[in-house]
């Protein structure tokens, strides 16, 4: 498993996420998001499906979170955090599965997204997560979008990141 | 549109979109060549490099293709049945698929449904079938805004172009362009000189239109018949906020995009990613099931709507195509790029030229045809055969073969002409092709030309270098007279290998058939008595046969029908060797390729293909191969201190020689004798057979041919400079065309460099 990770850290970062390995504990969690968003006044949070709750309810009362976001708060917030799906070692990618509350929307709307990954949930390929073995099949059955560093744009001339997904992508694999 | 004798006034993109007249195609390459060029030159080769390095990366590379493959003609072969299965499982979750005939059945379903939803807006994500059914249009006449979001499209979409690049759309757009037309188009004082300033400025427009959207409408590269997912790849996110934002969604796909299930997508998320922009995945690859059950999203203001989908499954000429033997193969591709991006024309005058109203490059001319008229696939005429795209394919798909077929489709359409009977029966050339052009008849019949010169080599090399002959051989057949004709030589290679190497070798450790391919039997025959040469002092028993075109020259014309014929006999004289236990070793690559590749659509006996396939070498290949065989120490059989040349050569490989993978072996050999290599990394010289000795093409390929030239350049300084070293005929006219200077074959280096 630490290969599998250690293949993740390196694959995204070469696609321009930024990779933080902590423990998976719920005051280590909530410590790093709160160094990581502390100048941001409005941040979402949404659904860590596949994480412990105890892991994801200390994080409700950080400093910005919107408790209930509207649609306008949504379309203006800073930053977005949710679970991920699984991991992907070879690419780098996070795999999120939509569905559960604003998974889609702090994925995709906000400019700074975190995502949280259990180190467990790190397969070697993409093709894995498509085996009805993988996690009881459910990467057949999900809306899913696998995520591989910021969005960008080569069409303007050089590489940019950031254009319409989010400008910052963060992966917190927790372990 | 311009009448075809005229030439048109203001050369635009879109003026020359359609190429079924091809002085437009003519207008679009000098267009592409004088503003496009260097932009879509470092985009494709940076996408090229880029899928190179990717594909090397992944493990099971060719097992994928494979698996893809299978899918895809899997798939194709159960279409019917998978469309309705798709139609019941979206159904039953609440959406909605349409099989839409035509391109104005697609607009009409969608305007419609855009019309009941009171839209005003629609925001779109990158999808070229909406660009081929005109989909901007339709919707626009019905007073509905669209919004390209691809930023690329966006380019396009404000300069009023058509796509040139089916991932890249605006790939002939560089950065300073994009600015003047921005700043012309918006009237802004805003800086916009970087791509960030210019994405921003981009961006904050697009932005809003997502959130206020009515419609999202995007493509899909993949559609799941068993569960009704829909891959999207994407790098911007704007597919994400099309899909995911407005409450109402369509996609449109063309309806070979089905495959049987979900997890038959699994292979192609890798390969997709590598084939088209070389990355280990792109931003975003998304795998949705709508209607998606994320609640609807509305900004205060907006009417909050429950979701909505509807599939638009684009035929329009698709089922006919699946019908065809040869164009179904079109229906396999996925669309990812690869064989405009490992196209060396393609590199230098990009999709405005070699492209139609809607698809480029080399795979672009069958679905032109297939979506439209055959005469809209005109432009398929810049695709060489040089094949550098067939082993780039990730779903295998022989893409020179169906441009062949393409061009043997409009060659049947020509007006009869007087010139093209006569050739024919001159050169007692198969009738099936008579109707062709007269040019396409010379160059697929230059055997019959260059076996009449042969017999009096003095009288044709004197006669092919007098203005008048040039002015007559241009007139007639398109043959720039600006292009050196090879010199025929005193004697041909059968007449000069009876006479040098009479006797058999004796004891011999193998026995070889050298074919006296036309190129080298009436060209160049130092080639041919090298080749004696070094494979005798191996101990082989080399003997020559008869000349024959095997019908590489025809095919490359359109000319199935000869092309076939000539296979055939050829075949059937080699397959005759092989039998009494000779290998063939063949010295024109694109001979060779022939019967490593192209015979198989044409020999009718696939065992005789076969064995030719396994039996047929280039001779530097056989030599490695022997070498290996007897463990051989390359420094033992070659000095390289004999070498005439020095040591320090620069070594390009014929195009189809790398296609059929006997390319690396020459390299490997020359470095192991102690030369010092620098090798080209140029898909094609741009001569490609005969394309670069036509009139209409002489300038697109001397351009094309300047990135070799300056790599030659470049690997040299004033003091040192490398010998070069060439396969091809073609290629050797090419480099002595830009460089002027003298092109050793490796088997002629060799032949000097024999330890005694």
């Amino acid at each position: 498993m630490l290969e599998l990770i250690e293949t993740f850290e390196t694959n995204a970062l070469e696609a321009a996420a930024e990779v933080r390995r902590i423990r998976a504990t719920s005051t280590a969690l909530r410590d790093e998001i709160e160094q990581t968003t502390k100048s941001a006044a409005s941040i979402v949070l949404g659904a860590g499906e596949f994480l412990p709750a105890s892991l994801m309810e200390p994080l409700g009362d950080l400093p910005g979170v919107l408790a209930a976001p509207t649609d306008d708060q949504l379309s203006k917030a800073e930053v977005g955090i949710c679970g991920a799906f699984a991991g992907v070692a070879c690419s780098g990618s996070v795999c999120v599965a939509m569905g559960p509350r604003l998974v889609a929307m702090t994925s995709l709307l906000m400019p700074f997204h975190i995502v949280l990954l259990s180190a467990n949930r790190i397969v070697a390929r993409p093709r894995d997560l498509f085996d009805p073995e993988c996690f009881n099949g459910e990467g057949l059955r999900r809306n899913l979008v696998f995520i591989t560093g910021p969005s960008a744009t080569a069409d303007m001339g050089p590489l940019v990141r950031g254009v319409h997904g989010p400008h910052r992508l963060r992966v917190l694999i927790l372990e | 549109m311009p009448p075809a004798t005229q030439p048109s006034k203001e050369i635009t993109p879109r003026s020359v979109a359609n190429k079924s007249d091809k002085r437009r195609l003519l207008d679009a390459i000098r267009m592409a060549l004088d503003i496009q060029s260097p932009t879509i030159r470092r985009n494709t080769q940076t996408f090229n490099r880029a899928h190179y390095q990717a594909t090397s990366l992944l493990p099971d590379y060719e097992a994928l293709k494979n698996e893809a493959r299978r899918i895809k003609e899997d798939s194709i072969a159960r279409l019917p049945e998978l469309v309705d299965q798709l139609r019941q499982v979206l159904e039953a979750r609440g959406g909605h698929l349409f099989l839409a005939t035509s391109a104005a059945d697609a607009c009409r379903y969608i305007r419609t449904t855009c019309v009941r939803h009171g839209a005003k807006l629609a925001v779109k994500g990158k999808s070229i079938t909406t660009e081929e059914i005109r989909l901007n249009r339709a919707l626009e006449n019905a007073g509905i805004e669209v919004a390209e979001s691809d930023l690329a499209e966006f380019i396009v979409q404000v300069a009023d172009e058509q796509p040139s690049h089916i991932i890249a759309p605006a790939l002939h757009y560089s950065q300073e362009r994009i600015s003047a037309l921005f700043k012309r188009k918006f009237q802004t004082g805003l800086p916009l000189e970087t791509g960030e300033e210019l994405t921003q400025f981009a961006r904050n427009i697009l932005r809003q239109k997502f959130l206020r959207a009515d419609v999202g409408i995007t493509g899909a590269n993949l559609i799941a018949a068993d569960t009704g997912t829909l891959m999207l790849v994407e790098s911007e996110g704007n597919i994400r906020m099309t899909s995911v934002v407005p409450s109402v969604h369509i996609a449109v796909a063309g309806v070979e995009k089905i495959i049987p299930t979900r997890r038959e997508m699994a292979p192609f998320l890798e390969l997709l990613a590598a084939s088209a922009t070389g990355q280990k995945l792109t931003s975003y690859t998304n795998f949705l099931s709508p209607p998606i059950d994320d609640p609807p999203f509305a900004l205060s203001g907006k009417p909050r709507k429950n979701r909505e989908f509807h599939l638009v499954l684009i035929d329009n000429g698709r089922f006919r195509m699946r019908d065809d033997p040869v164009f179904r193969e079109t229906l396999y591709c996925i669309r990812c790029s690869a064989c405009l991006n490992s196209c060396a024309n393609f590199q230098t005058v990009g999709g405005h030229a070699f492209g139609g109203e809607t698809y480029s490059g080399g795979i672009g001319g069958s679905w032109e045809a297939g979506t439209g008229r055959l005469q809209n696939a005109r432009f398929s005429e810049l695709c060489t055969g040089c094949s550098r795209c067939v082993n780039q394919c990730p779903v295998r798909i022989d893409i020179p073969w169906l441009n062949e077929n393409l061009r043997d489709r409009l060659n049947r359409e020509a007006d009869p002409s007087v010139l093209s009977g006569t050739l024919t029966t001159l050169a007692s050339a198969p009738e099936a092709n008579e109707q062709a052009p007269p040019d396409k008849l010379f160059f697929g019949n230059y055997h019959w030309f260059a076996e009449c010169a042969s017999r009096f080599p003095r009288l044709a090399n004197t006669f092919s270098k007098t203005k008048s002959s040039r002015w007559l051989l241009e007139r007639l057949f398109g043959l720039d007279r600006r292009r050196a004709l090879p010199a025929f030589p005193k004697e041909t290679l059968v007449a000069a290998a009876a006479r040098d190497f009479p006797s058999p070798v004796t004891n011999p450790l193998a026995r070889v058939a050298l074919f006296a391919d036309v190129f080298t039997n009436y060209g160049m025959i130092s080639r041919g008595l090298a080749t004696l040469r070094v494979l005798r002092a191996l101990n082989i028993d080399v003997v020559v046969t008869d000349s024959l075109p095997e019908g590489r020259a025809a095919l490359s014309q359109g000319l199935i029908a000869t092309a076939a014929e000539f296979a055939r006999r050829a075949a059937s004289l080699l397959d005759g060797y092989v039998k009494q236990g000779r290998d063939v070793v063949i010295v024109e690559p694109s001979s060779l390729a022939m019967f490593r590749r192209d015979a198989r659509h044409l020999l009718e006996d696939s065992g005789q293909f076969e064995r030719l396939r396994a039996r047929s070498f280039e001779p530097v290949e056989y030599v490695v191969k022997l070498m290996r065989h007897l463990d051989r120490d390359a420094q033992s059989v070659f000095d390289v201190n004999r070498s005439p040349v020095g040591t320090r050569l620069f070594y390009h490989s014929h195009c189809q020689q790398k296609t059929i993978g006997c390319a690396l072996s020459t390299e490997e050999l020359l470095r192991s004798i102690g030369f010092d290599v620098v090798s080209s990394s140029v898909e094609c010289c741009g001569m490609a057979g005969s394309f670069g000795y036509k009139k209409d093409f002489f300038e697109l390929s001397m351009a094309v041919g300047e990135d070799l030239f300056q790599q030659v350049r470049r690997s040299e300084d004033e003091s040192r400079p490398r010998a070069l070293v060439a396969n091809g005929t073609s290629c050797t006219e090419q480099l002595h065309a830009g460089l002027r200077r003298k092109v050793l074959h490796p088997i002629e280096l060799l032949a000097a460099i024999l330890r005694d």
